[in-house]
């Protein structure tokens, strides 16, 4: 183990030689032994070092403006020890000390990773690997099964993990994902998906009314006077109609309680350019209940629709079946339903091999008397599923407050969604 | 929808079939309702709303024996001559009255049942709990003639049924449980509904009928009266009372109504029909069906057909009050089939899917905060005043209320989203720290400018919740958040009073302030029970 090591410049002249030596061989090759100052300057590399060390000893003395050779030494101390530190012999103190003066060599600094050497180790340090040391240490063993300390990812919900996975599958069918204001009109929630103005999913206890503003508006007049129309007699929908209409419940500001209202939204806008169509959303509705673990006052819908000439009832059965093998079902069952805003209605059954028939969502056509209004002619398919419920399916719960959890080592532990 | 419970034998005598617990329970499934409970001698079924003809035991046997072909497409019912007349006057509260005679009663424990539950289902769901439509139904022997439907003075006089006592009209709504019930109907009244008698009020819609003509086992004939808000639903519902009666082998004989001198006879029990053609049929089942198949079917779904120059005449019965549009047909087209029936086919349409802007910028944050190894969190937009604005030391804002919450702490919509990030740290004290959270998510505020009055917002939020977190902790990671979605934006300083003074800072973007960070201020630590310091982020997308 090197207590000292060279410099840069004391590596240079164990190679060249100490300036004083190069001096004393040059002065040495002069036929007279000696030569004018200003040449020896010329030729030798740090020359008043040289020449300092050349005079103190008495190797060399001045002569008028020459220099001339005293006695050649047999060895200069110096140069020796420079050879023998760097060979990591033991020096004399003195000249060490000398050395150091003229910061022709430096001490060693021991480094942590020096001490480590040929011990067990626990921890491979940075120095280890820049030494070179990690050669010299052995590593200490492990027992496989050492109790380690908890680490905890950043992670997406579990909810979300199911959220997302759907999403992905239906973006792979071709659906375009649609957005919706929480905050919604009577009339895009109901009156426009000809949902009666005295239906019993429309009072109080089902749909959450904002207290102030009481009543917003829609700008399409003539869209207003269609649905109106189709409510009173039908309008040229060949519809009954319902005979009457509450104009100012339609105006009624209130929170969404059916996504439904975002596919109104959506035939709305939607250009007989633009089709065929193919919409889903995935969003937050709000609707009055207990709050207990199997009720919530908000949760989410996942619903979709297809526009497109020619579509029919198997169709819609097409894309229930479709939807249902790509969430991981083994087989369908239709039953007939009832929803306000289509007809057929279906309610469509799933079976999961670990599960059973499950009830997985409701699903129909338009009714004419919906899609009529909103300007399109063409047949609607629509869907609709119950998202809350298949993702405590699938995460294996059976309290629905586990969707909004605020319990954050359950969220922790829980493992990912496959 | 309506969960009604059904006695099993009675439904088996009146389908006149021995059906096994399955077969049963199939063939209703088939129809649509949903069997719920299948007992001994019950049967639980949930109905849709659109099928009240089912709601009465006659009625739902009715439909299985169609569907079954045990009776063969519509079942006629017809209303005698009427004998009876009423002298209808203008009220106003309830202007709409229909009735009719039911006569060859047979009081068995099973009719008596069928009479109280279907009464009771439809002044609950078409009647919208009697305020549209109320049912009377009483022992029309004793009544007598003539009758009348006027408006009474509240001090007129009757004694409700199962009561012995005598009482004003007005003391009903106070002295019995159906008063106290259905009162707030005719809140506001100065007159009130009856049907009147030579004896005097009889009926009391739609809180209570007089005890005197109460139906018993010995009553022979009944007198069915209804009184309503709207005309049509007043008058389906008298057809589906009386053609479940008819199913029993009751006589219905019609009554005449006397609204000044224009007499009106109730009720009508001619079927109605529509139009339609083969190839409307399978252009919306997506079949090929024959003429003879889709006659069949419609017959097994209770309609009569006619066919003329390649149209099909579909004759609706009365009791069938879900038919608005030949869709409705078409639908029971595809029902009588059998939906299971169907080969499912995807059609041949070609679309190119997307993710809303939105969620493609809100799934980018979520996974640079999850790689920071934040854990997401999902809360409820639903909130109170309390957690938003009083817990986090801040003034209040203007929020969308509720008019009707069911609950003091879901109240209002949230308009930022810290909140609910403390509420959860609030519960999580005695979890490992740091505990470093955030949603991405949305948020509700007003905005006069628009339809809705307001504006959902999304926006992006972190807590950072260990024993340094500090200003300069949240503002590396916002600012790293900030570079990595290219978002050009400034800082300037902030005085919110929820963050310590001198630790908070708005973000800009061209000079608007699209959200802020910083250190929490203790107090609002305190509010919320925490002892570890929080720095907290939010930002609008």
């Amino acid at each position: 183990m090197k207590k000292y090591e060279l410099t840069e410049e004391g590596r240079d002249y164990l190679k060249k030689g100490l300036p004083e030596k190069q001096l004393l061989d040059i002065l040495k090759k002069q036929p007279l032994k000696s030569m004018p100052f200003d040449d020896a300057k010329k030729s030798v590399d740090n020359f008043f070092i040289a020449l300092q060390w050349a005079l103190k000893n008495k190797w060399a003395k001045s002569f008028g403006k020459d220099l001339v050779l005293g006695t050649y030494p047999k060895e200069i101390p110096e140069q020796a020890a420079l050879e023998k530190i760097d060979k990591g012999e033991e020096v004399d103190k003195e000249l060490i000390e000398k050395l150091l003066q003229r910061k022709l060599i430096r001490k060693v600094v021991t480094s942590e990773a020096d001490k480590l050497v040929g011990k067990e180790i626990t921890n491979l340090t940075p120095q280890l690997l820049k030494s070179g040391l990690w050669k010299q240490v052995k590593f200490k063993k492990y027992d496989v099964d050492v109790p380690v300390s908890k680490v905890y990812p950043g992670k997406l919900h579990p909810y979300r993990q199911v959220i997302e996975e759907i999403r992905e599958k239906l973006i792979g069918l071709g659906f375009v994902e649609a957005k919706g204001p929480l905050v919604e009109l009577n009339f895009w929630n109901a009156d426009a998906l000809f949902m009666p103005s005295d239906h019993p999913a429309r009072g109080i206890h089902d749909i959450y009314m904002v207290k102030e503003p009481r009543e917003g508006a829609v700008k399409d007049e003539s869209l207003w006077k269609r649905v109106e129309e189709t409510h009173k007699k039908g309008w040229v929908t060949g519809s009954k109609g319902w005979g009457v209409w509450d104009a100012q419940l339609a105006r009624r500001l209130i929170l969404r309680s059916q996504t439904t209202a975002v596919s109104a939204r959506t035939l709305a806008n939607l250009k007989k350019e633009n089709l065929p169509h193919k919409m889903f959303v995935i969003d937050h509705v709000f609707r009055p209940d207990v709050i207990d673990a199997k009720h919530f006052i908000e949760f989410d819908q996942c619903e979709g629709i297809v526009v497109g000439e020619e579509l029919t009832f198997r169709h819609l059965l097409g894309y229930l079946k479709e939807f249902a093998l790509t969430i991981g079902a083994e087989k369908v069952r239709f039953k007939p339903s009832y929803f306000p805003f289509t007809e057929f209605s279906t309610e469509l059954f799933v079976y999961f091999n670990d599960l059973g028939w499950v009830e997985a969502g409701g699903s129909g056509i338009f009714r004419p008397e919906v899609t009529l209004p909103l300007g399109v002619e063409a047949p609607v398919l629509a869907w609709g599923l119950g998202l809350g419920r298949l993702a405590m399916l699938k995460l294996g719960i059976n309290d629905i407050r586990y969707l909004f959890s605020d319990k954050i080592d359950w969220l922790r532990e829980k493992e990912m969604v496959m | 929808m309506p969960t009604i419970t059904y006695d099993k034998r009675d439904l088996l005598n009146l389908i006149g079939k021995d059906l096994s617990d399955e077969q049963l329970e199939e063939v209703i499934h088939l129809i649509k309702p949903n069997v719920e409970a299948m007992k001994e001698d019950e049967i639980t079924l949930e109905l849709t709303p659109d099928r009240p003809d089912l709601y009465g035991i006659e009625g739902l046997a009715r439909a299985i024996k169609q569907y079954l072909g045990l009776i063969i497409g519509l079942k006629k019912h017809k209303a005698e001559n009427p004998k009876v007349q009423i002298k209808a006057g203008t009220v106003d509260i309830r202007p709409y009255i229909a009735a009719a005679v039911v006569r060859n009663v047979t009081m068995t424990d099973a009719f008596i049942k069928s009479l109280m539950n279907i009464q009771e289902v439809l002044a609950e769901t078409i009647g919208r709990k009697r305020k549209k439509v109320a049912i009377g139904i009483h022992d029309f022997d004793k009544i007598i003639q003539p009758i009348s439907y006027t408006d009474a003075n509240p001090d007129a006089k009757i004694v409700p049924l199962d009561t012995d006592e005598e009482m004003n009209l007005s003391e009903v709504f106070d002295k019995i449980p159906k008063g106290k019930e259905y009162g707030h109907i005719l809140e506001g009244a100065k007159k009130y509904p009856v049907y009147t008698d030579a004896k005097g009020v009889f009926s009391f819609p739609p809180i209570i009928n007089s005890d005197r003509t109460r139906v018993t086992e010995e009553t022979k004939t009944l007198f069915v009266e209804l009184t309503g808000l709207d005309k049509e639903s007043v008058l389906q519902t008298l057809n589906i009372l009386v053609t479940n009666f008819a199913e029993r082998g009751c006589v219905i004989e019609a009554v005449k109504i006397f609204h000044g001198e224009r007499p009106e006879i109730t009720p009508d029990l001619n079927p109605t029909f529509l139009d339609i053609t083969l190839e409307e049929i399978n252009k919306w089942i997506g079949l090929d069906l024959k003429k003879v198949d889709a006659v069949a079917i419609l017959q097994r779904m209770g309609y009569d057909v006619t066919e003329s120059k390649g149209t099909l005449r579909v004759y609706i019965p009365s009791y069938r009050t879900d038919i608005l549009h030949k869709i409705d047909l078409i639908e029971d087209v595809a029902i009588g089939y059998g939906f299971n029936n169907f080969t499912p086919e995807l059609p041949n349409i070609a679309t190119v899917g997307k993710s809303h802007p939105i969620e493609k910028t809100s799934a980018k944050y979520r996974h640079l905060l999850t790689g920071f190894g934040f854990q997401e969190l999902i809360r409820p937009v639903l909130t109170n005043h309390r957690d938003l604005f009083e817990k986090m030391n801040v003034e209040r804002e203007n929020v969308i209320e509720l008019e009707n919450p069911v609950s003091e702490d879901y109240v209002c919509l949230r308009n930022w989203i810290v909140p609910s990030l403390m509420k959860v740290l609030s519960v999580n004290k005695h979890v490992d720290y740091p505990q470093n959270v955030f949603e991405v998510g949305d948020v509700v505020v007003p905005d006069d400018n628009e339809e809705i009055k307001a504006k959902t917002v999304r926006k992006v939020a972190f807590i950072m919740s260990h024993s340094k977190a500090s200003y300069t902790d949240a503002k590396a990671v916002a600012e790293t958040l900030m570079k990595q979605m290219s978002v050009d934006y400034k800082l300037e300083e902030a005085s919110s009073t929820a963050f310590i003074l001198g630790r908070q800072a708005n973000i800009l973007v061209e000079n608007k302030v699209i959200g802020h960070f910083g250190e929490l201020h203790p107090q609002v630590l305190e509010n919320w029970g925490l002892e570890m310091p929080c720095a907290a982020f939010e930002i609008s997308l």
